[in-house]
């Protein structure tokens, strides 16, 4: 079972969140991931990792989707590192049928056949886990065993503005984990319990140990489906989910305090505050590329 | 491989995959769920074979048992509430007299199980706020949502009109005709610009909506029941002209059910079915499986192409 302690930020060791610059999908992204994931040390060697990538709809052109080559390049980084099995794993929000999403997006052309090593979250067998956190009035969510039971938890969002929620990164990238089986396509009950509270529910239930965004092409406007390719040229990694999506958040020229769930999660599961982040890599002003966001949130730009 | 041994290598999975609680989970050596069990049970059923009886005496004793104080099904036994997949469990015990009390109060829940879309209070809210772009339906229209007090969705409302039509009018309360129309007029609303469904978000932002095959092929079967109206036309040439890209066993096998059932089948249906369904068998969960069966049988018993009397 993952570990679900709640500890508040101000007890929090700094977090490292490392930018690099890549500019195509297509070159050597493994040997620029694994290289990056040797920079924390990870604790996966024998262990099972799931990586949960954003995999929102039909996606032929790879615009609105984590480029299957990056989770390629991952899997492949993390048996590197000595993981004895990497999954791969998502629970589309919008259409139930997976098959038909990984058919566009062309995943097992990246990654080879998964087979059992892909897993559908939103049919995959379930736990109820308390909501400790009642960020929301959902008292309790029935998650997959799988997201409960593997040893790493790695969220893997692309880079996204998003028109609820203002952004989606690693935090929001975890609704995914939601099954639809439970709570439909999409997830309404979560909608309707409050977007932003539900975020905070979700990864406090389940944290994921790591987070790489995929900003080589993200998304701005109206996302997370119908906004416009933006390209940003980098991968953000980091072990502490918060941090990585508040780097994000400036990436994309927006205040991370000024999102909300994003300033809650500052506060009980990770940092968002800049002096708390120790920036590796790349300098945010050498990548930082606005994003154009709906009107409704032009209080979130810099 | 042929149709027919396709059906014949489906139906062997599916069998083989029955729990020993009765009913089938989604996955191989998974928990038993409601929709994965109703599925199997309609294609089980449809096969007429005197050889599943015992498994479908089982299958029927799971779902039965599965069945919540308040008439409706949760979406697994562990589950405390109930959702979407009451419609679902309805329809396949409706031929079944023994459970005549269990469907009745089945169609009870469904009445009631009004989207909180609809509560006065947000009403209200909705009359005195300026017209909004974020999103273009009527909300006004009730269908059903997958969880109680949500919204109205495409699917859910679907499978909600595909389960009613199970029943003689004798059979059904009072309150179902207006629901009906009125989940009718909700499906119309929701339709995308271009044709057919997805979730049920014809437009956002102004940014119309792209549609989907499963959503389009469940409204459009469960509209059939229904006269004629030019956006189910419109709705099922895009489900023919989106038919020759679908790769997908469960997308394939809804969309064939449902081009069957307007009398569209083409070669193409079984055709395709056979070219890729069956190298993803193995890991095809249940109720994909099911679909495949269901398509590849044109006397299926639910979802039916519609015959004289219906």
């Amino acid at each position: 079972m993952r570990n679900r302690q709640l500890i508040p930020s101000f007890q929090r060791p700094p977090s490292r969140v490392l930018i690099r610059r890549a500019t195509s999908y297509q070159g050597e992204l493994a040997s620029l991931i694994l290289e990056s994931l040797r920079e924390f040390n990870l604790p996966v060697n024998g262990k099972t990792v799931l990586l949960k990538p954003n995999l929102v709809g039909l996606d032929p052109l790879g615009v609105m989707n984590t480029h299957p080559a990056v989770i390629a390049a991952t899997r492949e980084s993390f048996f590197r590192l000595g993981a004895a099995r990497v999954l791969v794993g998502d629970g589309p929000a919008m259409d139930r049928d997976t098959q038909a999403i990984l058919e566009s997006v062309r995943l097992s052309e990246f990654t080879g056949k998964l087979g059992h090593d892909f897993c559908d979250l939103n049919i995959d067998d379930v736990t109820k886990v308390k909501l400790e956190t009642r960020a929301t009035r959902l008292k309790e969510l029935f998650l997959p065993k799988t997201v409960l039971g593997v040893d790493f938890l790695v969220s893997m969002p692309k880079l996204k503005t998003h028109h609820w929620a203002g952004i989606t990164l690693s935090l929001k990238n975890m609704f995914g984990i939601v099954p639809g089986s439970c709570y439909g396509w999409p997830k309404n009950v979560l909608h309707w319990a409050g977007i932003d509270g539900s975020i905070l529910d979700i990864n406090a239930a389940a944290r994921p140990d790591f987070a790489i965004i995929d900003g080589i092409v993200g998304m701005e406007g109206n996302g997370p489906i119908q906004g416009s390719p933006k390209a940003a040229g980098i991968l953000i990694f980091g072990e502490d989910p918060v941090a990585v999506d508040a780097t994000g958040c400036r990436v994309m020229g927006l205040i991370p305090e000024k999102v909300r769930y994003l300033s809650q999660a500052g506060t009980l599961l990770g940092h968002i505050d800049s002096m708390k982040i120790q920036q590796l890599g790349e300098s945010l002003a050498s990548v930082c590329t606005p994003f154009a966001v709906l009107s409704e949130f032009r209080k979130l730009v810099a | 491989m042929s149709a027919s041994h396709l059906a014949e290598s489906c139906f062997s999975h599916l069998r083989q995959r029955q729990n020993h609680d009765g009913g089938w989970g989604y996955l191989p050596d998974s928990q038993s769920w409601t929709e994965p069990t109703c599925w199997a049970v309609s294609a089980l059923a449809s096969a007429r074979m005197e050889s599943d009886s015992a498994a479908l005496s089982r299958a029927r004793s799971f779902l039965l048992s599965g069945q919540l104080q308040d008439g409706s099904w949760p979406s697994n036994p562990e589950i405390g509430t109930g959702s979407w997949v009451t419609s679902l469990a309805c329809a396949v015990l409706s031929h079944d007299q023994e459970a005549g009390h269990a469907t009745a109060a089945a169609l009870e829940w469904l009445c009631k199980d009004l989207p909180r879309t609809n509560s006065p209070w947000l009403r209200l809210i909705r009359s005195l706020r300026p017209k909004s772009n974020i999103s273009a339906q009527n909300d006004s229209l009730s269908g059903w949502g997958w969880t109680p007090g949500t919204s109205s969705w495409v699917e859910p409302t679907a499978f909600a009109l595909l389960s009613i039509q199970q029943f003689r009018p004798e059979r059904l309360p009072h309150a179902v005709q207006r629901r009906r129309e009125i989940a009718t007029a909700m499906l119309y609303d929701r339709m995308c610009p271009g044709g057919g469904w997805n979730c049920g978000n014809p437009r956002v932002y102004g940014v119309p909506g792209e549609a989907l095959v499963l959503p389009t092929a469940w409204a459009l079967i469960a509209l059939r029941a229904f006269p004629d109206h030019e956006r189910k036309s419109m709705s099922l040439a895009w489900l023919e002209a989106e038919f020759r890209k679908i790769r997908s066993p469960g997308s394939l096998a809804v969309a064939g059910m449902c081009l069957e059932t307007y009398g569209r089948a083409t070669p193409a249906v079984k055709l395709n079915l056979e070219k890729f369904v069956p190298k993803q068998i193995k890991n095809c969960a249940a109720h994909v499986l099911a679909w495949v069966c269901l398509a590849l049988n044109s006397h299926r018993k639910w979802p039916a192409p519609l015959r004289n009397g219906n």
